[in-house]
């Protein structure tokens, strides 16, 4: 299978350590991430409400690079990508849409682009439990997650194919292979406050208060997420979110990467843990591994 | 009656009791304006259309005809709009072969709440109407008379069968036949190069059996006439599939019958072999090897290799063997899978509906309404209460114009929807050679793509599609009316 | 033949458009046309008269009469020419003013359509034959088809009326969803106090038979005259013999029984009693969970039983009864709202259905009439209703409303203010329908006397905060804000359905049912309790959702149509069925595969199998008519040759 790659543009930012540690993870289960060559926006900005095609055109064109690439599949570790890469391959079966995006790119799109899904769907099917199993050398055994998938992951449903909506289950099973125990956190789906951060940085700081406050509640060690704009409110801005909860949070927020990785006994380093702002120390102290790489 | 001149074209409706018919007075009393060309029949359900009714009307120079009931699920009798969906749907998939455009045809659902939706249902089937104008009539189509090009390749190998192991059936029916009346198969006929039925009551009429490419006649034709007596019967592959969708239809009964076969490496066609030939006096003896036959007529030899002189339906036989039966000898003729359009209905395939009406009308022109065909057609049970020689009901006419010939060719079709299993004994047995099959393959061919590749007389347990329904149709989908 | 041709005028509602004195101008040159008149009103009396009297002066074999719609007035004017002497069926309609004149406005086009209409009919009428209705006996007695209040009422009056009852019911007492009910909006007055009698009524009555416990096997035959199976499933109790003492329910190990009369909301043991009310009192042994029954060993119910009536080796019993006429009556159930995984999908135990909160709210419920959360056994402080939990959402195909969740939710907020007065009930609602007697005034009587706090707009969240209470997520759609709620305990309105197992009693009846499995009427609002099937009658919820009052009065209807069909002696059948030409039927049974009512049977005819229509199940659909090949059964008033002729002469060209 040939796995085209799209970063997107938060791995090469404020998420270097999503990307790395999903490139060391996919290394480890032996999967070969080709990044795709000369990539770019997945039109993932205000753009795309604006401008369908013109956002559309952005991810064809990723995606007729990936299929130039002969890639089976072209994989993502960011929820926004991978719903602009879906809707737009979804958008471009119908004929006088793709008739428009043609003729905003120098030359016509591939008839049929390869499927794009995200890292973790990538690992959940290809992997099965005792896969995981079997390469895990440091358990996390112990240790209490709360899975947080955002808002954008799942849906719509019938776009991103994560099963229901309200309730995906996919970072649980891999999660609880390495060990760990998953609680069911009913706020999985629900939303950070996401790029309201600069505008109604209140709104932000409750939604994601409320998410840390029940995290906090049910006593869990960290919240693994799958979002580099998830993981941006709810680490960075961890001290706003407590403000405005009255409260005091002292959550690690990690890449689901990172802890399986951890899992796998790669080395913090590769894993980009130094990057974190709320310190995992404890987290690793748990685990046996004395100091990390905490800022 | 005449239609009002430039004003009006002739629309014929019929319209359900309970739901269409009220729709259409909702929309009286809401004084919803319509168009004045449509004359409405009331029926008591859309399950009580006969599919030919709608031909009846198109044949008899209706420009558009409109079937309207009650919305799937709310039919008055539960499911009778269910069984008129795949009826109608048939009916309009089988228009276009006889050359009239299928637009001219519709079926759809109105409530009797549904006023509004009535009056747009009529004006919209009205101003259609008005834009294809006023239909074409068979009795104004210009002849066209074409012959179907050859069929070339095969879907399995075509043989004279020398290796089939007859010697082995003989011992075998022998063996059977004290518990049967008798046993149904072929012999020599009145001369070497023609075979006819035979009827094996004794151990010397089962001497007289042959196997090879001039058993052309399907001798299922008799068995609906032995029902409930015990029977034998020797059947090639597309003879068995009359025999199963016999059963299927519960016209014979499976204990009663027993059914023997060899492997078929196909059949002459008798009219291109006595075509070439020609006149003669005497046949003085035909010999076969492994791919033709050698018949020698009046002192000349003529060679017919089969793979070119093959009745047109055992090109695309998938059926070499038997699809049941309960003694069989030879091994299975391998068969490759793959596409196959009869030359009859791809010759029409290819042809505009203008052309088809043309071709039907130079064909009818030529029909002498013998009958023959329904006579020798294993499905036709009605034999002798045909409607299409009664008087009640009075479907037809005797008067022999191309239309009333036409119109019989359609019920005969029609009434084998579902049910026709492409022996071809219809046009085998038409003395002047008209190409009837296509209609019936075409109709199998529409069934097929409606009910998941349904292939009649291939499962006696399975049911006729247009017997049956469902209340979710996966391959009829409602159109925009 | 002598045909005499009516072209009415209705006034100008017809003459206005269309040229009625041409039409029968035209019209008296068609065949057999002997007598032609344009009257004013035919139906009115004079012109009623006006035919009668043409019928006997000019010796007139058959009519036409050119005016409405026959599906108004084919009836009277069948009656007319009946009066007049000639058979009802002699009789022929052109609609000409639902289908001409009020619809086109060109005089010369609708006076053509007109005279083209009269000539279908005279055509058709040409082929009519006299038809005659054949009598037949009736079985005077009744099925009703579930013991909820419905049924209930319907056999209740069924048999104060004369006629005898067979009561089936699938569960082990009768009183359906009412039974479970604490109180009843608007009068807030006791479910059981009400119901009670009604059930003690239905135990004594002479004339009931009640068959708990079973369900309807087959059903065949035909108005007057059906057969059906009733299985009596086995309760592993002898109930000729059980007291309904009680005995065995109290030393039964096996305590951690589900209960399902009680919602879920406790436990109970494998031998029980649904409730001490219950109509028969009589113990069943839920199998799954009776130890003796899964492992053989225990049989303390059979020990401690004072008359003997435990029976492990009990099987189920069929019974054959004959019934002259059926009521189903088989009520509702809970719409599958695991499906709701935002409201938890069933997994916080603290969010329940209103039928479960009813079960807490009432005194023979599991917590003895104390709110008590399922969870901890706390009395909630702060309870959240969701309205429209199931209904009203097309997303998971429910998009009709249940009708009375609005009442109870109102009757519920009260009951709890009564029961904790601490309490705050707030209710998330989308509308409030409360159009029934008194039923506005309750709603209003919840808001402003017991203060309960109506929040119009949905939930879109409800979960656990991990503290013991949840937080409940919506938006108020009045204030344009989003809302959260920290409640004790979620009560959802869960949407209803048709009770499991609707389709296959409608498939066994011969009735229509929708897409929800909801029973369907003959006609929306002319023939609420009538099905299409003759004989078989609807009463309740398996119609459509409904309140107990609107249940009440449908029980009450379907017994007056059995009372009314049982008022006659014999019955008539409808002329207009099928029959069969033996001559040209060759047996193959098309016919027979076709009909959905089970209408046509073989018969040995001189030692050949032919196929027969039993005229009184023959509904007159004509789905076989269309099947026959070989034309062999034709539909009366609706033949092949009939129908031919109106198209022949619209198409002869």
């Amino acid at each position: 299978m040939k796995i085209a790659y799209y970063p997107g543009c938060s791995q090469e930012g404020s998420a270097l350590d999503y990307g790395k540690s999903t490139g060391a993870v996919c290394a480890a289960f032996g999967f070969h991430l080709e990044e795709i060559p000369n990539w770019t926006c997945c039109g993932s900005t205000p753009a795309h409400a604006l401008d369908t095609e013109l956002s559309a055109a952005l991810c064809a064109r990723n995606l007729d690079l990936a299929t130039r690439e002969k890639a089976d599949v072209v994989v993502t570790p960011c929820p926004s990508c991978l719903n602009n890469l879906r809707l737009a391959s979804h958008r471009m079966e119908n004929p006088s849409f793709r008739a428009n995006v043609n003729a905003l790119l120098d030359e016509p799109a591939a008839e049929k682009f390869p499927e794009a899904t995200s890292i973790m769907q990538l690992l959940g099917r290809h992997l099965d439990t005792e896969t995981i199993k079997a390469r895990v050398k440091k358990t996390l055994n112990g240790i209490k997650l709360a899975a947080y998938y955002g808002c954008l992951m799942s849906r719509p449903a019938n776009v991103m194919d994560f099963g229901d909506p309200e309730n995906p289950t996919l970072m649980e099973s891999l999660l609880a292979a390495c060990g760990a125990e998953m609680v069911d956190f009913p706020l999985k789906t629900a939303c950070c406050g996401a790029a309201s951060g600069i505008p109604e940085r209140k709104l932000t700081a409750y939604n994601s208060g409320r998410i840390l406050e029940l995290a906090t509640t049910l006593g869990v060690d960290a919240i693994a997420v799958a979002c580099p704009l998830c993981q941006m409110n709810l680490d960075l801005r961890q001290k706003q979110a407590a403000k405005a909860e009255d409260a005091f949070f002292d959550m690690p927020i990690l890449y689901f990467t990172q802890l399986m990785g951890l899992a796998m006994d790669i080395n913090p380093e590769y894993l980009g843990l130094e990057q974190l702002c709320v310190s995992p120390e404890m987290l690793l102290r748990k685990l046996g591994m004395g100091k990390g790489g905490a800022a | 009656m005449p239609v009002l001149k430039d004003k009006e074209l002739r629309i014929v409706g019929f319209l359900c009791n309970w739901c269409s018919y009220g729709g259409a007075d909702t929309a009286g009393v809401a004084r919803a304006t319509q168009p004045t060309d449509l004359r409405i029949i009331r029926v008591p359900c859309t399950g009580r259309v006969d599919p030919l009714f709608v031909l009846k009307a198109l044949f008899g120079g209706a420009d558009g005809v409109l079937v309207s009931g009650c919305h799937p699920r709310d039919c008055h009798y539960s499911v009778g709009n269910y069984y008129a969906r795949r009826r109608l749907e048939v009916i309009k998939r089988f228009l276009p072969i006889l050359g009239i455009d299928d637009r001219r045809f519709e079926y759809t659902w109105v409530s009797a709440s549904e006023g509004q939706r009535w009056q747009e249902v009529v004006t919209d089937f009205t101003a259609r109407i008005h834009k294809l104008g006023q239909a074409p009539r068979l009795a104004d189509a210009s002849p066209m008379l074409k012959i179907a090009e050859l069929a070339l390749s095969s879907l399995h190998a075509l043989g004279s069968n020398l290796s089939a192991p007859l010697d082995e059936l003989k011992a075998a029916i022998k063996a059977k036949l004290p518990d049967l009346e008798c046993v149904i198969g072929w012999q020599k006929g009145y001369d070497g190069a023609h075979a006819v039925p035979l009827f094996m009551k004794t151990p010397e009429d089962v001497d007289k059996l042959i196997w090879g490419p001039l058993n052309v006649m399907n001798p299922a034709v008799y068995l609906p006439d032995f029902k409930g007596r015990k029977i034998g019967i020797v059947v090639k592959g597309c003879d068995s599939r009359s025999v199963v969708e016999l059963l299927q239809e519960k016209l014979i009964n499976r204990e009663d019958v027993t059914i023997f076969s060899l492997p078929c490496e196909g059949t002459l066609d008798m009219g291109r072999v006595n075509e070439k030939l020609g006149r003669y006096t005497k046949i003085d003896k035909v010999n076969f090897d492994e791919a033709s036959v050698y018949i020698t007529a009046d002192g000349k030899e003529h060679r017919f290799c089969i793979t070119e002189y093959a009745q047109g339906k055992c090109y695309g036989c998938v059926t070499p063997g038997a699809v049941l039966a309960d003694v069989v000898f030879g091994k299975p003729v391998p068969v490759s899978p793959g596409k196959f359009t009869p030359p009859e209905l791809a010759m029409l395939d290819s042809m505009s509906l203008e052309e088809r009406m043309g071709f039907w009308k130079a064909q009818m022109d030529r029909c002498i309404r013998c009958y023959a065909c329904r006579n020798a057609c294993p499905m036709c049970v009605c034999r002798d209460y045909c409607i299409s020689d009664s008087r009640n009901p009075h479907w037809l006419d005797q008067e022999a114009t191309p239309e009333n010939k036409l119109f019989f060719q359609t019920i005969h079709a029609v009434h084998l929807a579902g049910r026709c299993t492409g022996c071809g004994e219809c046009q085998r047995a038409c003395p002047v050679g008209i190409p009837i099959l296509a209609l019936r393959q075409h109709i199998a061919r529409t069934v097929s793509e409606l009910f998941d590749e349904y292939k009649s007389g291939m499962n006696q347990n399975a049911v006729p599609p247009l017997l049956t329904y469902a209340t979710e149709e996966k391959n009829i989908h409602e159109r925009d009316l | 033949m002598r045909i005499g041709v009516f072209i009415c005028h209705c006034g100008s509602n017809i003459g206005g458009t269309v040229d009625c004195a041409k039409v029968a101008e035209t019209a008296s040159h068609y065949p057999d046309v002997a007598y032609v008149d344009d009257p004013m009103y035919t139906c009115a009396e004079p012109g009623q008269a006006a035919i009668e009297e043409a019928i006997k002066k000019e010796r007139l074999d058959g009519v036409v009469v050119a005016s409405c719609t026959p599906r108004m007035h084919e009836p009277t004017f069948r009656k007319t020419v009946e009066r007049a002497g000639l058979n009802p069926y002699m009789f022929e309609m052109a609609n000409i003013r639902e289908h001409v004149s009020w619809i086109g406005k060109d005089k010369e086009a609708n006076t053509n359509k007109a005279a083209e209409l009269v000539l279908m009919a005279v055509e058709k009428l040409r082929h009519n034959r006299p038809l005659v209705p054949k009598s037949f006996d009736i079985t005077k007695k009744v099925l009703i088809i579930g013991g909820g209040v419905a049924g209930i009422q319907a056999a209740l009056d069924c048999a104060e009326g004369g006629v005898p009852v067979i009561l089936v019911e699938r569960e082990a007492t009768i009183g359906g969803k009412m039974a479970k009910l604490d109180k009843t909006f608007p009068t807030v007055d006791c479910s059981a106090c009400i119901l009670g009698p009604k059930m003690v009524d239905v135990a004594q009555h002479p004339l009931i038979t009640l068959y708990a416990y079973s369900e309807v096997e087959d059903i065949s035959g035909y108005v007057g005259n059906f057969n059906v199976k009733i299985r009596k499933k086995t309760p592993y109790v002898d109930w000729s013999k059980c007291t309904g003492c009680g005995a065995c329910t109290e030393k039964c190990p096996s305590k951690n029984t589900p209960d399902s009369f009680n919602e879920l909301m406790g436990k109970t043991t494998a031998i029980t009693i649904a409730f001490p009310q219950a109509i028969p009192k009589k113990a069943v042994i839920n199998a799954p969970y009776c130890r003796k029954l899964q492992s053989g060993k225990c049989g303390v119910c059979a020990k401690i039983c004072p008359t003997g009536a435990i029976n492990y080796t009990m099987e189920d019993e069929i019974i054959s009864e004959d019934v002259g006429s059926i009521i189903a009556a088989t009520g509702y159930d809970l719409v599958d709202w695991s499906v709701y995984e935002e409201y938890g999908g069933g997994k916080y135990p603290d969010v329940i259905t209103a039928l479960a909160y009813e079960r807490l709210l009432n005194a023979s419920g599991p917590t003895g009439g104390h709110i008590k959360r399922p969870s901890d056994g706390k009395e909630p402080k702060n309870i959240v209703f969701i309205q429209c939990v199931g209904s009203r959402d097309r997303s998971i195909g429910r998009p009709y409303c249940s009708a009375f969740c609005c009442m109870y939710t109102a009757k519920q907020a009260v009951l709890t203010k009564d029961h904790l007065p601490d309490s705050q009930s707030h209710i998330f609602y989308m509308d409030i329908r409360a159009a029934g007697k008194l039923y506005d005034e309750f709603t209003r009587r919840a808001m402003e006397e017991y203060g309960t706090n109506y929040i119009r707009g949905r939930v879109s969240a409800v979960y656990p905060d991990g503290n013991g209470q949840y937080v409940v997520m919506g938006a108020d759609t009045l204030l344009g804000e989003p809302i959260e709620i920290k409640a004790d305990l979620v009560v959802l309105s869960v949407g209803i359905e048709a009770s499991a197992g609707a389709p296959a009693l409608a498939e066994k009846l011969r009735i229509s049912y929708d897409s929800y499995g909801f029973f369907m009427e003959s006609h929306v609002k002319l023939k609420p309790v009538e099905t299409n099937t003759a004989g078989v009658f609807l009463a309740g919820c398996c119609q459509g959702p409904k309140d107990i009052p609107a249940s009440v009065a449908q029980g009450s209807a379907a017994a007056a149509k059995v009372l009314d069909l049982f008022s006659h002696e014999k019955l008539q059948s409808n002329p207009q069925i099928a029959n069969v030409d033996i001559l040209r039927c060759v047996d193959c049974k098309k016919c027979i595969m076709c009909c959905p009512f089970g209408a046509i049977e073989e018969v040995s005819v001189r030692g050949v199998n032919k196929a027969q229509v039993i005229e009184t199940v023959c509904q007159g659909c004509g789905i076989c008519v269309a099947t026959c090949p070989q034309g062999a059964i034709q539909l009366s008033h609706s033949t092949d040759n009939q129908i031919l002729a109106e198209v022949n002469a619209l198409c002869q060209s």
